[in-house]
C-alpha cells in the first residue's frame, strides 16, 4: 500500500532538462514543485571534475551517466512481423539517467528547425501537389509556428549561453550565419567556437562548390557568461569529451551546471532522487491525473504524490510508456491505422563520412562538436525536391576536433581491424582524418512505432515498451542524395583517400547512431491527430503536460535539443499566464 | 563614477604590489569572469576560493580537494608563481586538474593579477 504523501502544485517526472527547466520557471512564479528522478543526484563539484571527466573508458566505452538497463530497458523489432527483444545494453541511442538526464551527455549541437519544417505536410502539398506525399508517410503540421516559438527559442539560448553566429537577425540575412534558418529575435549570446582546422578545410571547399559554410551552432558559451537565471558560466576548454560527459569546465548547458544550483536552494522546490515514477493515477470522467506513484528505488516503499499539475518530463521512451501502462489515450494500431499513442515514432538517419589527408596535421585531440562547420543547403525545404524521390534533408557537418584517445581513431578502409598493422595505420593517420555528417531528417511511417510488448516486463514487473523500427526507402533514398553531396565536398578537399558509409538496410541497435529518438506522445491540432495540443497538454489529462522530443510530429533534419528547450519555454509561459489561473483545457477540442 | 572607482582600486593595488604599476585590477575584474564560474566563495564550487589567495602557499584550504600534483607543487602564489601559472597552468604544474588553457596575453595575466591582489 503506497503512503500518501502532501498535495504539490507540481510535480516533475524526470528531473533532466525540462524537467529543470519548468521546476525553475513554476518556482520563480511562486509554485511549489517536487521533482522526481529515478537515478543519482548528480553535482558539478563533485563529478564534472578533472581528471575523471575525461575517462573516456569510464564514460564513452561503459557509459556511465546511462539509464541501468537491468531496471528497465526497451523491447526492439525491425517490423511488426518479428518478436521483439529486450535491450540489455544501450548502443545505437543512450538514454541518460539521473538529474540532468540524456542531456548531461549531449554533444551540444544546438538547433532551431526551418520554419517550413512546422508545416512541412501543407508546404510538400503545395510544392509538389496534393498528392506528393506517399500514403504510407505520415507526417503532419505542427500545431506551432516558429514565429511563434521564436521568442522560446531565444529564451533557451540564453540560458544556455550558446555559441553562435546568426545568419538571419529579424529578416537581415548574415553572410557567414546560416543564411536558411528563420529569423532570429537576436544574436546567440556568445559567439561561435573556433574552427577545427578540418572544418576550415571543409567550409573552403562547401563555398567553391557554391554552398553557405557556417559555424555550427554550440550549445555551450564560448565566453564567460551569466544565464537568464543568475549563474555564472565558463567558457568551452575545447577538450573534446562531451559527447558521453558532463561539462568539466562549467561551460556545456545541462540541468546540474546551468539550473540546479539555483534551483536547489529554492525553498519551494523540493528535489527526490532514486524516485522511479511507475504510474500516473488516472481519473478518466474528471480527465486529469491526480498524481503519481512512485517507488523509492533505495529502500522499495512505494509513494503517491498527488499534484494540481503533472509534468512528464520523462525521456522519450519513458514519457510514451507512461501513457500506455497508465490507460491514458488509446495505443496506436499500425494495422487499422487508429490509436496516437505511440504514433509516428522517428529517429535521426546519419550516415557519417571520413577522408584522410596524408600531409595535414589537423591536432584532433583539441576541439568540441561545436568547432565543425555547417552547410544547411540541402536539409528539409531549403532545396527543391521535384523528381529526386523522397523527401526531407539534413544538415552536412564537417572537421577534424575532438578527437578521443580510444574512439577517434579513424583509419583508410582496407586497414585490418586489429593487430601491428592497426596500430601503425591508427598512429599514422590519427593526426589526419576529417570527419564529417549528414543530419538526415526521418519522416514519419506508418509502420514505425512505440507500443507495449507482450513479453518482457521491468523490475518494477511493468511490461516493457517496445519500438518496432526500420529505415524506410524514403529516409535511405534521402541519405543516399546527401551523401552525394558529402562526397563532392570531400573530393574537392583532394584527399589521399576517403570512406563514406551509408546506413545499413536495416537498423540495428549496434553501433552507436543517434539519441534522437522523437514521437509516441505527438502534438497537434485536436483530439483526432494528437495526443497532446500546442500547449503539450494532454487532450485526454487537462493537468498533464509533456515534454521532450515524444511531443514531435516527426524529426527534421536537425538535432532536437534546441526546439525540445522550445517547446518548454513556450508550454510553461503559458502555463503560467493562463492555466494557473483557470485550470481547464487551453485549447477547446 | 566608474572612473572614480578604477582609480581607487588601482590605488589600492599599488599600496599593496608597487611591481605592478601598470596592471589595471578594473580590466583583471572583468577577465575574472573567465574563472568565476569554478572560484566561487559557495560551498559546492568548482574551484578553491580565492580570496587571499596572494602569498598563499599552493593547496592551502582545507576545505578543498586539491590535485596531487598541486599538492606536491609546494608553489607560494606570489606574482611571479601566478604569472608563470596563469600563462601556462599545465607548464607550472603539470597534471593539475583546473581545466583552464590560460591566458595568452600578459597584460591580461597582469590585469588579473592585479585583480587578485584586491581579493582579500
Amino acid at each position: 500500500m503506497a503512503t500518501k504523501l502532501k498535495e504539490v502544485d507540481a510535480v516533475m517526472i524526470g528531473m533532466g532538462m525540462t524537467g529543470a527547466m519548468m521546476a525553475k520557471e513554476f518556482t520563480m512564479a511562486g509554485l511549489r514543485v517536487v521533482g522526481l528522478e529515478r537515478g543519482p543526484d548528480r553535482r558539478p563539484h563533485e563529478e564534472s571534475i578533472l581528471p575523471r571527466i575525461r575517462d573516456e573508458l569510464r564514460y564513452v566505452q561503459r557509459i556511465e551517466l546511462m539509464q541501468d538497463n537491468s531496471v528497465d530497458t526497451i523491447a526492439f523489432r525491425n517490423s511488426s512481423g518479428q518478436t521483439a527483444l529486450p535491450i540489455r545494453r544501450w548502443s545505437a541511442f543512450l538514454p541518460g539517467e539521473g538529474v540532468g538526464g540524456t542531456l548531461n551527455h549531449w554533444g551540444g549541437m544546438h538547433w532551431r528547425y526551418l520554419p517550413t519544417d512546422f508545416r512541412i505536410r501543407s508546404v510538400i502539398r503545395e510544392r509538389y501537389g496534393a498528392s506528393a506525399i506517399p500514403p504510407d508517410m505520415t507526417i503532419e503540421d505542427w500545431p506551432v509556428t516558429y514565429d511563434e516559438l521564436e521568442p522560446y527559442y531565444d529564451r533557451f539560448d540564453k540560458m544556455c549561453g550558446a555559441a553562435g553566429k546568426a545568419g538571419n537577425l529579424k529578416g537581415r540575412k548574415i553572410d557567414g550565419g546560416n543564411v536558411f534558418e528563420g529569423p532570429r529575435g537576436d544574436e546567440y549570446p556568445t559567439p561561435p567556437l573556433k574552427s577545427s582546422a578540418g572544418a576550415v578545410l571543409m567550409a573552403e571547399a562547401s563555398r567553391s562548390l557554391g554552398f553557405h559554410p557556417f559555424p555550427s551552432p554550440f550549445g555551450a558559451s564560448s565566453t564567460p557568461y551569466t544565464n537568464i537565471y543568475g549563474v555564472q558560466l565558463g567558457r568551452c576548454e575545447y577538450c573534446g569529451f562531451c559527447g558521453r560527459n558532463t561539462c568539466e569546465a562549467n561551460a556545456k548547458a545541462s540541468a546540474p551546471s546551468h539550473i540546479m544550483p539555483v534551483l536547489r536552494g529554492d525553498p519551494r522546490f523540493e528535489l527526490r532522487t532514486h524516485a522511479f515514477v511507475s504510474k500516473l493515477i488516472y481519473d478518466r470522467q474528471a480527465k486529469k491525473v491526480t498524481g503519481v506513484l512512485y517507488t523509492d528505488m533505495k529502500t522499495g516503499e512505494e509513494y503517491e504524490q498527488p499534484a494540481n499539475i503533472v509534468v512528464l518530463s520523462a525521456y522519450v521512451f519513458g514519457n510514451t510508456h507512461m501513457l500506455l501502462t497508465s490507460g491514458i489515450g488509446q495505443p496506436y494500431d499500425p494495422r487499422t491505422g487508429r490509436g496516437l499513442v505511440g504514433k509516428n515514432y522517428c529517429y535521426q538517419f546519419e550516415a557519417p563520412a571520413t577522408a584522410f589527408f596524408e600531409n595535414r596535421n589537423l591536432n584532433p585531440f583539441i576541439g568540441a562538436p561545436g568547432d565543425r562547420m555547417v552547410i544547411d543547403d540541402f536539409n528539409g525545404e531549403n532545396f527543391d525536391h521535384s523528381g529526386l524521390g523522397f523527401f526531407g534533408g539534413g544538415y552536412i557537418v564537417g572537421g577534424s576536433g575532438a578527437a578521443p584517445p580510444i574512439g577517434g581513431r579513424d583509419v583508410p578502409p582496407g586497414t585490418p581491424a586489429w593487430g601491428s598493422q592497426w596500430k601503425k595505420e591508427t598512429v599514422r593517420w590519427y593526426y589526419r582524418a576529417i570527419e564529417f555528417n549528414t543530419q538526415g531528417s526521418v519522416y514519419a511511417n506508418r509502420a514505425n512505432y512505440l507500443d507495449i510488448d507482450p513479453t518482457y516486463k521491468d523490475s518494477l514487473g511493468r511490461p516493457l515498451l517496445r519500438l518496432t523500427y526500420n529505415g524506410t526507402d524514403n529516409d535511405h533514398a534521402m541519405s543516399r542524395y546527401l551523401l552525394t553531396k558529402v562526397d563532392a565536398i570531400i573530393k574537392a578537399m583532394n584527399p589521399t583517400t576517403y570512406e563514406m558509409r551509408p546506413r545499413p538496410r536495416n537498423f540495428t541497435i549496434v553501433p552507436y547512431q543517434s539519441t534522437h529518438n522523437t514521437g509516441g506522445t505527438m502534438m497537434g491540432t485536436s483530439p483526432g491527430n494528437s495526443v497532446i495540443n500546442r500547449y503539450l497538454q494532454a487532450w485526454d489529462a487537462s493537468n498533464l503536460f509533456i515534454m521532450g522530443a515524444s511531443t514531435f510530429p516527426q524529426q527534421p533534419g536537425y538535432n532536437p535539443t534546441g526546439t525540445v528547450g522550445a517547446l518548454a519555454y513556450w508550454a510553461a509561459d503559458k502555463i503560467l499566464k493562463d492555466y494557473v489561473k483557470r485550470p481547464g483545457p487551453l485549447v477547446q477540442a | 563614477m566608474r572612473r572614480l572607482y578604477s582609480s581607487a582600486l588601482l590605488g589600492a593595488v599599488m599600496l599593496v604590489a608597487s611591481p605592478v604599476f601598470a596592471a589595471d585590477a578594473n580590466r583583471g575584474k572583468t577577465l575574472y569572469a573567465a574563472c568565476q564560474a569554478c572560484h566561487t566563495e559557495k560551498d559546492d564550487a568548482l574551484g578553491p576560493s580565492l580570496k587571499g589567495v596572494v602569498g598563499r602557499k599552493s593547496a592551502a584550504l582545507d576545505n578543498f580537494r586539491y590535485s596531487a600534483p598541486m599538492k606536491r607543487s609546494n608553489l607560494t602564489w606570489d606574482e611571479r608563481s601566478l604569472r608563470e601559472y596563469l600563462t601556462d597552468p599545465q607548464g607550472k604544474v603539470k597534471g593539475n586538474r583546473m581545466p583552464f588553457s590560460g591566458l595568452a596575453n600578459a597584460t591580461d595575466v597582469a590585469d588579473v593579477i592585479a585583480y587578485l591582489q584586491t581579493l582579500k
